[in-house]
């Protein structure tokens, strides 16, 4: 699954750093990578906002882009929806 | 400033409980003396009943924190209620047989065992007992309501604010906080799970409240700096905890 990352700010009220992930041209998720204040975690990247299979209650931050981008293909490709384009359903 | 009154004796704290929300003749409180416990001390992150068990004694919490929660089959946690010294968290198992959650430690414990046996004895005779033991199960369902309100509609910074203008409060009307503050040794990750957050979430909201100068943190003690500021922001009107 080809996933396309988009640097852009939000305003969390931290710095700002993060970025829009995109699978198959469909927003799919929000990333933003936690300022110094999270001890133990800074740096990491965490799943602001999941969007379709990727809304959890309890969402995950990862140690780097590679790995945030590695779970989210696991998760879209367990249930993926057969309406992205040039899709022909489950395969 | 008054010094929190950390070292009640096991029955003085479940009599503190009482009387915060009601009154209790000198005989009820006699009782309630006489009440055989059988105390021991629990480590942090310990369960004392689960999810179907069916006990046969009540836990009387004497310090430190408890907490109720039930597990999901992926491995989340929901907190359902967190418990204060003076709490009887599972009085319910005297009526329902069977646990339909789990009752566990957050922080190091000392708890009193009440046999079902004697929780039934005193009830019957004394039925002002009786009386206050089902208030504190109402409250107990308030307390619930107001949870469930805020899981289900209040913002992120409004459940953090809610919560410790919540335990800060029932904390005070057992003499268990400072002038200003109370020992608060709970985790970002276990405010978490009891507020339906993130702990980033969790995180970035104390950083806020500290930062608006409503908080202050001095190692586990939590300060409240204006408490005004913070009932305003968690929406916290302590009518349904129904203090005396």
């Amino acid at each position: 699954m080809n996933l396309i990352l988009q640097p852009v700010m939000v305003d969390t009220g931290e710095e700002g750093e993060a970025c829009l992930v995109f699978a198959e041209g469909w927003l799919v998720a929000v990333l933003v990578r936690l300022s110094d204040n999270h001890a133990g975690a800074e740096g990491f990247w965490f799943l602001e906002k999941g969007f379709g299979r990727l809304d959890c209650p309890d969402p995950p931050s990862f140690s780097d882009l590679e790995c945030a981008q590695q779970w989210i293909r696991e998760h879209l490709e367990i249930h993926r929806p057969p309406r992205w384009p040039g899709d022909q359903g489950h395969t | 400033m008054s010094a929190p009154s950390q070292s009640l004796a096991e029955h003085d704290r479940l009599i503190a409980k009482l009387e915060s929300i009601g009154t209790l003749t000198l005989e009820e409180r006699a009782a309630i003396k006489a009440l055989p416990l059988r105390v021991r001390q629990i480590a942090e992150d310990t369960d004392i009943v689960r999810d179907g068990d069916t006990p046969t004694e009540s836990c009387l919490l004497v310090e430190g924190f408890l907490c109720r929660y039930k597990m999901l089959p992926d491995g989340g946690r929901q907190i359902l209620a967190i418990h204060t010294a003076g709490d009887i968290p599972d009085l319910q198992s005297l009526q329902l047989k069977v646990m339909d959650h789990s009752l566990g430690s957050l922080t190091p414990c000392k708890v009193a065992f009440i046999s079902h046996a004697a929780l039934h004895d005193i009830t019957r005779a004394h039925p002002g007992v009786m009386a206050l033991f089902w208030r504190d199960t109402l409250i107990d369902a308030a307390i619930f309501r107001e949870w469930l309100t805020g899981v289900g509609r209040r913002s992120a910074h409004q459940r953090i604010a809610h919560l410790i203008c919540e335990i800060h409060l029932r904390l005070k009307v057992v003499g268990l906080t400072d002038d200003d503050g109370f020992e608060l040794p709970i985790t970002q990750a276990e405010l978490a799970d009891a507020l339906g957050l993130s702990t980033v979430h969790v995180n970035r909201v104390l950083q806020d409240l500290r930062r608006d100068g409503l908080i202050a943190s001095r190692g586990k003690f939590l300060a409240v700096t204006d408490w005004r500021r913070l009932e305003q922001a968690g929406g916290f009107d302590p009518r349904y905890l129904h203090v005396r």
